[in-house]
């Protein structure tokens, strides 16, 4: 190797680099998220897209709460025979765009809320400007924390198979609803309520809440016990 | 059972069956690597960290093609490179990456002498000066090849370009510095 050759070696190692990320809890989310393809879905779903009858609707009690959800807070939860099918592998959304904290909270427009346990988060991965996720480790897993700022129009909508429970819950005192079991479909809209479907099939458990202005949701291989014991963690 | 780490044809064998956690090591073997070469290529580090992400999750699904035996680096540095480039053309941007010299004392290092470190920053700034004002393509490929320590192969796949394309830019590439390095010693 000529003295040239060396010296650039030598400046290689002084030059400046940003702070390389860890993109591996991320990368096992996104990979963990869809566990079967869509074919297998469709042979799942048959025909008919039931009706909303979600079975936490057979408590009186938790009847308003949940109509609050339906009509307020962005999220819908139908209760169906037969999932839509979920989109091909290569039209599966991402979480978004990777941003600083800062970035991203002044791209959403409200400031997130995050366990004081789990540090400061590397990335907040922002889709369509308004659902803000980060990754976190709980329980030896990557989890999925994403937040929004619940409006008129229902930003997530979520499919649940008749296997999977969907059981009212709360957390401090906030109403939540837990889904476990089978699996589900996510869909998000778009900021502008533009119906921009875009269905992902969800395996893992989750805990949706409301937390003041914000909806909260809590993806991963969890207990309905640990999911909860972390949303209450939330500051 | 085995005590030495897996190796990467063995954790890419088990990733192709379905192992989640045979791949999450070779992500956290190689993510510093795709990282320093995708930001070298996008510009920017946020698109660096979306195109090392995008890159490992495309890259797991198509372990399908990856052939048995082939050398597993630069098959991802190419995956993670097309992402990044892809990032810097959508984002329209033209601009090239400055390099810069870190300033910051390491820590733990020896305090070199006044005289030395005098002589040795005007070296490295001169040599880095002469580096950014080389053609992109001139740069980049020393860039991978000596400041990244990429092989000439991995280079190829960085840049997405053939072997023999390489061997000539950086001959090219080192020609031209050589006599700017004599321009300025005169």
């Amino acid at each position: 190797m000529s003295e040239l050759e060396q010296r650039l070696h030598q400046l290689g190692r002084q030059l400046e680099h940003p702070p390389e990320p860890d993109v591996a809890a991320a990368v096992l989310v996104r990979l963990e998220r869809r566990p079967f393809p869509w074919r297998t879905a469709v042979a799942i779903a048959g025909a008919v897209l039931a009706a909303a009858v979600i079975a936490a609707f057979a408590v009186p009690q938790a009847r308003t709460t949940i109509l609050r959800w339906f009509h307020l807070r962005g999220v819908t939860v139908e209760r169906v025979e037969t999932l839509p099918p979920a989109l091909e592998r290569s039209q599966a959304p991402g979480l978004g765009r990777a941003l600083s904290r800062a970035e991203a909270e002044r791209t959403v427009g409200f400031r997130l809320v995050l366990p004081a346990l789990a540090g400061e988060p590397h990335s907040v991965y922002v889709l369509d400007d308004a659902l803000a996720s980060v990754i976190l480790r709980a329980e030896g897993r990557p989890i999925l924390l994403s937040e929004f700022r619940a409006t008129s129009f229902d930003l997530l909508k979520k499919a649940a198979a008749t296997k999977t429970v969907v059981e009212p819950t709360s957390v401090n005192g906030d109403p939540g609803l837990w889904l476990e079991g089978a699996p589900h479909t996510l869909t998000y809209l778009d900021r502008s309520g533009a119906f921009r479907q875009r269905t992902v099939l969800v395996r893992g458990n989750v805990l949706v809440w409301v937390h003041g202005p914000l909806t909260l949701r809590l993806e991963g291989r969890l207990t309905k016990a640990q999911a909860l014991e972390i949303a209450r963690s939330l500051g | 059972m085995v005590d030495r780490p897996l190796n990467d044809a063995e954790l890419v064998e088990r990733a192709k069956r379905g192992d989640l956690r045979a791949w999450e090591t070779v992500v956290r073997e190689y993510q510093g690597l795709a990282f320093r070469t995708a930001y070298l290529l996008s510009g920017n580090a946020a698109d660096a960290e979306e195109a090392v992400q995008d890159g490992f999750v495309k890259a797991y699904r198509a372990l399908g093609r990856f052939r048995r035996g082939a050398p597993l680096r630069p098959w991802l540095l190419r995956i993670v490179s097309n992402e990044a480039r892809n990032r810097r053309r959508s984002a329209g941007r033209r601009e090239a990456l400055a390099l810069r010299v870190a300033v910051a004392d390491r820590p733990g290092d020896a305090v070199p002498s006044p005289e030395a470190a005098l002589l040795a920053g005007e070296w490295h700034e001169t040599l880095l000066a002469a580096v950014n004002a080389l053609s992109e393509e001139h740069r980049l490929a020393i860039a991978c090849r000596y400041f990244l320590e990429l092989s000439e192969e991995e280079t190829a796949a960085a840049l997405g370009v053939r072997r023999g394309t390489v061997k000539s830019r950086l001959a090219r590439a080192l020609a031209r510095l050589r006599e700017e390095l004599e321009e300025v010693a005169e």
